[in-house]
């Protein structure tokens, strides 16, 4: 075999403090603790943490092994995207709990109602439900002609 | 994009393999995490083996899902160890079994309709 088909894909991030980052993501998002670990100085090796169907790996910065936090780095380029029922109601509540506003929610091009909220830890995340089933095709037609038309910018 | 979302007739999460094997382990009553491994081992002729840390991560998200609840007591000395600790279907995770089941006898209908099934095991 030459080529290997992966038996799965996780997301794993760093948190300045992940008391406060699974207090959040619990409240905000529904996520559930599953399991902990610590390092023996008291700094969490990692959380995992169960996001609906899915599993978020959780870990404190450190610093001397250069695994560092937004909070360290000044952002993030990473985009969690995550699938609800509710949008309007999780990013409100996520953003009365201390999340900065993005991106409003809004209606897409490409069928889902969606909007991006960044954490008090500066990760950003993507709220999107589905709106309308859309062939690729009919999204390909919809593609306003720049990042700053239509409906990339909200209502 | 986005998966097509499962989800069951009473509301509640869509299962995993995994979540589906153990609530049917209790579905005969109340056990501990060694039951509910050796269940799964045997009833799959070993196909199917649950390490203890799927199993730990499998009952704790069926717990967070009101699923499934832990009774008595938790061996201090491993507070972390699923085996040592006894659990039982809630009523939702009995409800949500059967309509598993159900959806899976159907499908298992339509396997044996298209003659997937072994010879065996077919009905006519």
């Amino acid at each position: 075999m030459t080529r290997q088909r992966p038996l799965g894909l996780g997301t794993h991030i760093f948190v300045s403090d992940a008391d406060a980052a699974v207090a959040f993501y619990s409240e905000a998002f529904g996520a559930a603790e599953l399991i902990r670990h610590r390092l023996p100085d008291g700094r969490v090796l990692f959380v995992e943490l169960a996001v609906g169907p899915d599993k978020l790996l959780l870990s404190e910065e450190i610093a001397e092994l250069n695994a560092l936090s937004p909070s360290s780095l000044g952002g993030s380029p990473v985009l969690l995207l995550l699938e609800l029922d509710d949008v309007d109601g999780t990013f409100a509540h996520a953003v009365e709990m201390g999340g900065a506003v993005e991106m409003p929610v809004a209606e897409m091009f490409w069928g889902e109602r969606y909007g991006i909220v960044r954490d008090p830890f500066g990760h950003h995340w993507a709220l999107c439900t589905r709106r309308e089933q859309l062939a690729p095709d009919e999204v390909a037609d919809r593609v306003p002609a720049g990042p700053t038309e239509g409906s990339w910018k909200g209502d | 994009m986005y998966r097509v979302p499962v989800s069951s007739a009473s509301g509640a999460p869509a299962l995993t393999t995994a979540g589906f094997q153990v609530l049917l382990a209790l579905a005969s009553g109340r056990s501990h995490g060694y039951a509910v491994m050796g269940f799964v081992d045997q009833l799959t002729d070993g196909r199917v083996r649950l390490g203890p840390g799927t199993l730990y991560r499998t009952l704790a998200r069926l717990v967070a899902d009101e699923l499934v609840s832990e009774s008595g007591a938790t061996d201090p000395t491993a507070p972390h160890d699923a085996r040592r600790r006894y659990y039982e279907l809630t009523p939702l995770g009995a409800q949500v079994v059967r309509e598993e089941a159900d959806l899976l006898a159907r499908l298992v209908e339509a396997a044996n309709n298209a003659g997937l099934l072994d010879r065996n095991r077919r009905t006519p």
